[in-house]
This record gives structure tokens, C-alpha cells and sequence, in this order.
């Protein structure tokens, strides 16, 4: 079976490379996700609050940090290929679909520049 | 139709999918689920960037979070509730999508068409993940709002 192929026309990724990209990330994100929210279910052991202190939060970034990004990753870039292709949907930005894609991409580069920075200093 | 009003009724009908079936249900549920988890992401992002700027910072965080008294919880309960069932049916589109479970055998197209994508095994499942999700967001609702659970 052949795979997806490269993009043409101008845009920076074919939309069956998308799908294989939205699939891989929800994935990783039911795993790691699932492990984030264990640190601040009734399985931490606290109550609620209490997970959210300056060093439990801390503590979390530091011992998972490999985790924290991967769950970073693939958080930006689920969500916001997800909105693109809801915007594609209901715009249907057929002259300006390179705008889009251009916008989708500056934010997820700024959110995951700010969360690695965040990663790297804390970690 | 002129353009502007098709896709306006394109917008209004994805998000109000009222006379149409289960599975458009869900998919407009995940749709509303997934943006509300991109907001609360990006404002998660933000939040969490004050841990590095240190302790005090992330007291001042904590504390304007606070300052929103029961809403602040019931927001989480709601974001809690989203990612719970973007997830779960997330994982049923992955097994639809990308491995054809619960679609069931394909059939010669008789009138009056009934697809086979979308019977008894796609109803059991949607309806399955929709009453796990509901139970464990009882759960979180129960955990958050009256900090009740904690083992």
C-alpha cells in the first residue's frame, strides 16, 4: 500500500500526511495525557490543591520532563491542525489556504517555543 | 443559495446537528470539545511558564486563579469533562478511521440506503464511550468541586 505523498502547489504538507500526523499525535496524547491528569487525579494520594503547588508542579517537570514533551508536542500540534482543519471546513480559503496554514503555523511554533523554554528553565 | 448563506448553513448545521444521526452528534460534541481544549491549552501554556519565573510568581498565578472562586473549579470540570470525551471518542475514530472497527460488512447500495458504518456496532460503541465518560466526569465533579476521593 503507498503511503502518503509529498505536497504539491505550495502548502506545506499534503492533507493525507496530516491525517497520519493527527492519528500519531492523538495516540501519544491518550497515553501521556492520561498520565498528566493521574498526577492530579485522587490517585496523586492529595487533594486537588495540594497537586497544584510550586513544588509538586515543579517536581512533575523535572522527573517527567520527556514526558511533559512529547505531551507538549503533541498537544500543539493536535489542537491546532485540528482548528486549521475545522477553519478549512467552514471557510473553504481556497485562494488563501497558504494565510491559514501560515497563521496555524506561527502558533504553534510561539506555544511551542513558550513551553519548551518553560521545560528547559524549570527542568 | 447565494455562497455566504451555503456556508452559513454549512457552520449552523455542524454545530446544531438537530434531525440528523448519532454519529454526527459526536462529531459535532468533538468538535466543541476540541476547541475548548485549545483555548484552555494555550492558556495552560501561559500558566505554566510561570513556574519558571519562580515561586512567587507562580503564587500570584495561583492566587488571580483563585480570585475566580467556584468558577475557577467548574471551569476545570468543564475542560475535564472535554478531554475526557474528546479522548475516548478520539480512541473510537482512531479504531473506525484507521482500522475499520465497528463499521460493519459492506453491503450493495439498496434503497433506502442504510449505511452499514453506521450500525449496531458504531451505536454500542458511541454510546458506550459516552456513559464511561459521563461516570468518570461524575467522578472528577465529585474529586474537584467537593475535593471528596482522595485514596
Amino acid at each position: 500500500m503507498a503511503g502518503p505523498t509529498s505536497a504539491k502547489g505550495g502548502s506545506l504538507m499534503k492533507e493525507s500526511w496530516n491525517m497520519v500526523v493527527t492519528y500519531v499525535t492523538a495516540a501519544i496524547l491518550v497515553f501521556v495525557l492520561t498520565f498528566h491528569l493521574l498526577l492530579h487525579s485522587p490517585l496523586a494520594g492529595k487533594a486537588f490543591d495540594a497537586t497544584l503547588s510550586f513544588g509538586y508542579a515543579t517536581g512533575d517537570l523535572t522527573y517527567y520532563q520527556v514526558i511533559f514533551g512529547f505531551l507538549l508536542f503533541a498537544a500543539v500540534i493536535h489542537g491546532f491542525n485540528g482548528i486549521r482543519a475545522m477553519a478549512i471546513e467552514w471557510l473553504h480559503p481556497t485562494k488563501r489556504a497558504w494565510l491559514l496554514n501560515g497563521i496555524v503555523f506561527v502558533l504553534m511554533a510561539f506555544f511551542l517555543a513558550v513551553g519548551t523554554v518553560t521545560l528547559i528553565v524549570v527542568g | 443559495m447565494k455562497r455566504d448563506q451555503r456556508f452559513k448553513s454549512g457552520i449552523i448545521s455542524s454545530l446544531i446537528p438537530v434531525g440528523f444521526n448519532l454519529e454526527r452528534w459526536s462529531y459535532t460534541v468533538h468538535r466543541i470539545t476540541g476547541v475548548v481544549l485549545v483555548g484552555y491549552l494555550m492558556a495552560h501554556i501561559f500558566e505554566t511558564f510561570q513556574l519558571g519565573a519562580g515561586s512567587t510568581a507562580w503564587a500570584n498565578t495561583m492566587a488571580a486563579l483563585h480570585s475566580l472562586g467556584p468558577l475557577e473549579l467548574v471551569g476545570l470540570w468543564i475542560v475535564a469533562g472535554s478531554a475526557l470525551y474528546h479522548g475516548g471518542n478520539g480512541i473510537r475514530l482512531i479504531l473506525n478511521e484507521a482500522f475499520g472497527r465497528f463499521m460493519g460488512k459492506p453491503i450493495l447500495p439498496v434503497y433506502p440506503y442504510s449505511p452499514t458504518s453506521l450500525g449496531k456496532n458504531q451505536k454500542i460503541a458511541v454510546w458506550t464511550i459516552t456513559a464511561v465518560v459521563l461516570a468518570l466526569w461524575v467522578w472528577a465533579g465529585v474529586y474537584l468541586l467537593a475535593g471528596v476521593g482522595v485514596i
